[in-house]
């Protein structure tokens, strides 16, 4: 990953500084367990810019959800965590604990998938949401839960005040995941992952939820990672958009740069499964062939070669992730259009 | 059973008060059911309270003539009928043997008893709650690795050979403690709890083994399961905090149900303890009546194990709902 050095040329809204608020390079998390390892993230890099929006998109077990995980320290202790993560000019990998417990919420907040296993049962929305204020402010119990329900008025939880006295499983799924949204505003992060925290709900909410995200991302500055499998959300929504495959990443560039001149085989395959209105009625969906890698038994080389149709035997070396064009990244010997990469 | 029906209809507008009222309703029929089989095995044992009080000499007449006195020669189901009419009106009849009220001899060693299991109770509870959080917080290191070897070393001993165990140890060796006999609490409670001491602790050490190990074993699961559990931590709240208000709370339903079926076996631990320490309780009352044929007793024993069972396990369903509010809730 030496072709990292080089600068970002990544386009900024005026103003803004141009030092990135998040810059992780070669990160790597490996899982061992019982004698065998897995390579769940294997050098990644990126960058967020404050006050943007960086969608990163990937099959399941593609490390996306793992890798921002590890920024925030909250991976299983059977997780191991190299490379570099850096909030703010401050290094996040190999910090202690207790350090990155103050970080957590205030620096980097995050949604979850699922908000129905994700709120605790047994607790009154309004003690959790309180919880996350009062782990950054010395505010009394009382002023905490005035400032939830404040939060949560804030994230369009309609009745806040009676909704703070009502326990997860009293909400819809939609609310659940408003109320996720409030906790991790509890803190006013700089950094928001959403980790496909629209998933697990149905296309009108998810659009109400995204809405919500967009607004809050503006109203306070907050940059916001959203992780997710859905390129259609990431074009969207996003500003940046960067693609994974077996724990790294694959390309990288603006939106509208990406989703205009797409390099990578395996962006291009996945644009291709998108299921379209135009499509003939009764047709097949089409799909990548074959199955994302093993990650106990990466193969050497480009890691989508024995799915990619461009694959020969220069693709037996793994192609780096540089910066090909200006703003545009790709890991790929066979970048399709523009001039040849290499 | 006769409180459910004076209770029920000025308390059936609180949800609580509805569900104790049906689970009491439901336990009527346990009840009943438990002293049938009681009285029905009872009647199976060769022997009977005329024979054990005339001693080997007594003739067949003699026999029949207190038979007939006591009434053991009317037909099995009309006995269990006139003691079930007794019962229910809360005359549990008078000892074949002694001749004194049953009611009255229950309740002088229902205070023995229950003192004891509730000691056992309290200490098991009391060590295995703190020990639990312990090893969960850090599994894997020194102090959980030593409480798991701890637990299932409890777990394979029997409550009397440990009761044994501790006699030789903390009565003969040391003579820390009484190995027999038993001081009321009206005379001394420092006697009392002395000589209480090493039975309450042969049965809380199991139990303390047993609730430890399950507590662990779910919060550890819960720690390391659970998506809430990583939105508590992503908040940045410490460790701790994680463990007592999230795990803990959700670990503690499985505990409740655990603790709730052993309140009523519990009280069966102690027919051997009480024998061993010569407590003068229920389970040493029961093997008596047993081995004088005083079915009259051992029935009214074993009508009061199969209470105080029903009762845990109500107390265990009402825990749920004052923890749980989705059974709160959805019981409406």
């Amino acid at each position: 990953m030496t072709g990292l050095v080089g600068e970002f040329a990544t386009p900024v809204a005026a103003g803004e500084v141009a030092e990135p608020l998040l810059e992780v390079t070669d990160l790597r998390v490996r899982f061992r367990t019982r004698g065998t390892v897995v390579h769940a993230v294997n050098g990644l890099s990126y960058r967020v810019h404050a006050g943007r929006m960086l969608a990163v998109i990937g099959e399941s077990g593609s490390g996306k959800s793992v890798g921002s995980r590890a920024l925030m320290g909250l991976l299983p202790e059977t997780a191991q965590v190299s490379g570099s993560a850096r909030f703010a000019g401050t290094e996040l990998i190999g910090m202690p604990e207790r350090e990155l417990r103050a970080r957590r919420g205030a620096d980097i907040a995050m949604v979850f998938q699922d908000p129905t296993r994700s709120l605790n049962p047994t607790m009154r929305i309004g003690a959790q949401v309180a919880e996350a204020v009062r782990a950054h402010s010395s505010l009394n119990r009382r002023a905490a839960l005035d400032k939830a329900v404040e939060l949560l008025g804030l994230v369009r939880l309609p009745a806040p005040e009676r909704r703070a006295v009502e326990y997860p499983h009293q909400l819809s799924g939609g609310m659940r995941q408003r109320v996720m949204i409030a906790i991790a505003l509890a803190a006013r992060p700089r950094l928001l992952v959403a980790d496909e925290a629209t998933t697990a709900l149905d296309v009108t909410t998810q659009a109400q939820i995204m809405e919500l995200l967009v607004d809050l991302q503006e109203r306070f500055g907050m940059a916001v990672v959203l992780i997710s499998h859905d390129l259609g959300l990431a074009a969207s929504y996003a500003q940046d958009v960067l693609v994974m495959y077996a724990g790294r990443a694959v390309e990288y560039a603006p939106a509208q740069v990406l989703f205009a001149d797409v390099r990578m085989p395996y962006t291009r395959a996945l644009l291709g499964a998108v299921p379209q209105l135009e499509r003939e009625p009764h047709s097949l969906l089409p799909v990548v062939p074959g199955q994302p890698p093993d990650l106990a038994r990466l193969p050497a080389g480009c890691p989508f070669r024995p799915r990619c149709t461009a694959a020969d035997d220069a693709c037996g070396e793994a192609p780096p992730f540089t910066e090909h064009e200006p703003g545009h990244w790709w890991a790929c010997w066979h970048a399709d259009g523009g001039e040849e990469a290499r | 059973m006769t409180t459910v029906t004076r209770a029920a209809p000025t308390l059936l507008t609180s949800p609580g008060a509805r569900l104790v009222g049906k689970r009491l309703l439901m336990a009527v029929p346990i009840v009943i059911g438990v002293s049938i089989v009681t009285f029905w095995v009872l009647n199976l044992i060769p022997g009977s309270a005329a024979q054990q009080l005339l001693g080997p000499e007594a003739t067949p007449a003699q026999i029949q003539a207190l038979e007939a006195r006591l009434g053991l020669d009317r037909p099995a189901p009309v006995r269990y009928l006139a003691w079930l009419g007794g019962a229910v009106t809360g005359d549990l009849g008078t000892s074949l043997v002694s001749g004194q009220p049953v009611a009255g001899l229950l309740g002088e060693r229902l205070a023995v008893s229950g003192e004891l299991v509730m000691l056992a109770f309290v200490i098991s509870l009391g060590l295995a709650l703190p020990v639990a959080l312990l090893a969960a917080h850090r599994p894997g290191r020194l102090f959980d690795r030593v409480s798991m070897l701890v637990s299932i070393t409890g777990l394979s001993v029997a409550n009397y050979v440990l009761a044994l165990l501790l006699v030789l140890v903390f009565a003969v060796e040391l003579a820390l403690f009484p190995a027999i006999g038993f001081v009321p609490l009206t005379e001394s409670v420092g006697g009392n709890l002395q000589g209480m001491a090493l039975p309450a602790a042969a049965i809380a050490f199991p139990l303390f083994c047993f609730y430890t190990r399950f507590l662990r074993g779910d919060l550890v699961d819960q720690l390391q399961g659970e998506d809430y559990i990583v939105t508590a931590r992503a908040k940045g709240i410490g460790p701790w905090q994680v463990l007592l208000r999230h795990a803990f709370r959700n670990s503690a339903f499985g505990l409740i149900t655990v603790v709730g079926l052993n309140l009523g076996t519990l009280i069966g631990a102690t027919v051997i303890i009480e024998q061993i320490f010569a407590l003068p309780g229920i389970g040493q009352l029961m093997l008596q009546a047993i081995n004088t044929r005083d079915f009259v007793v051992v029935q009214a024993c074993v009508v009061l194990f199969a209470v105080v069972a029903v009762v845990a396990n109500l107390l265990a369903d009402l825990l749920y709902a004052v923890l749980d509010p989705r059974i709160r809730y959805g019981s409406r």
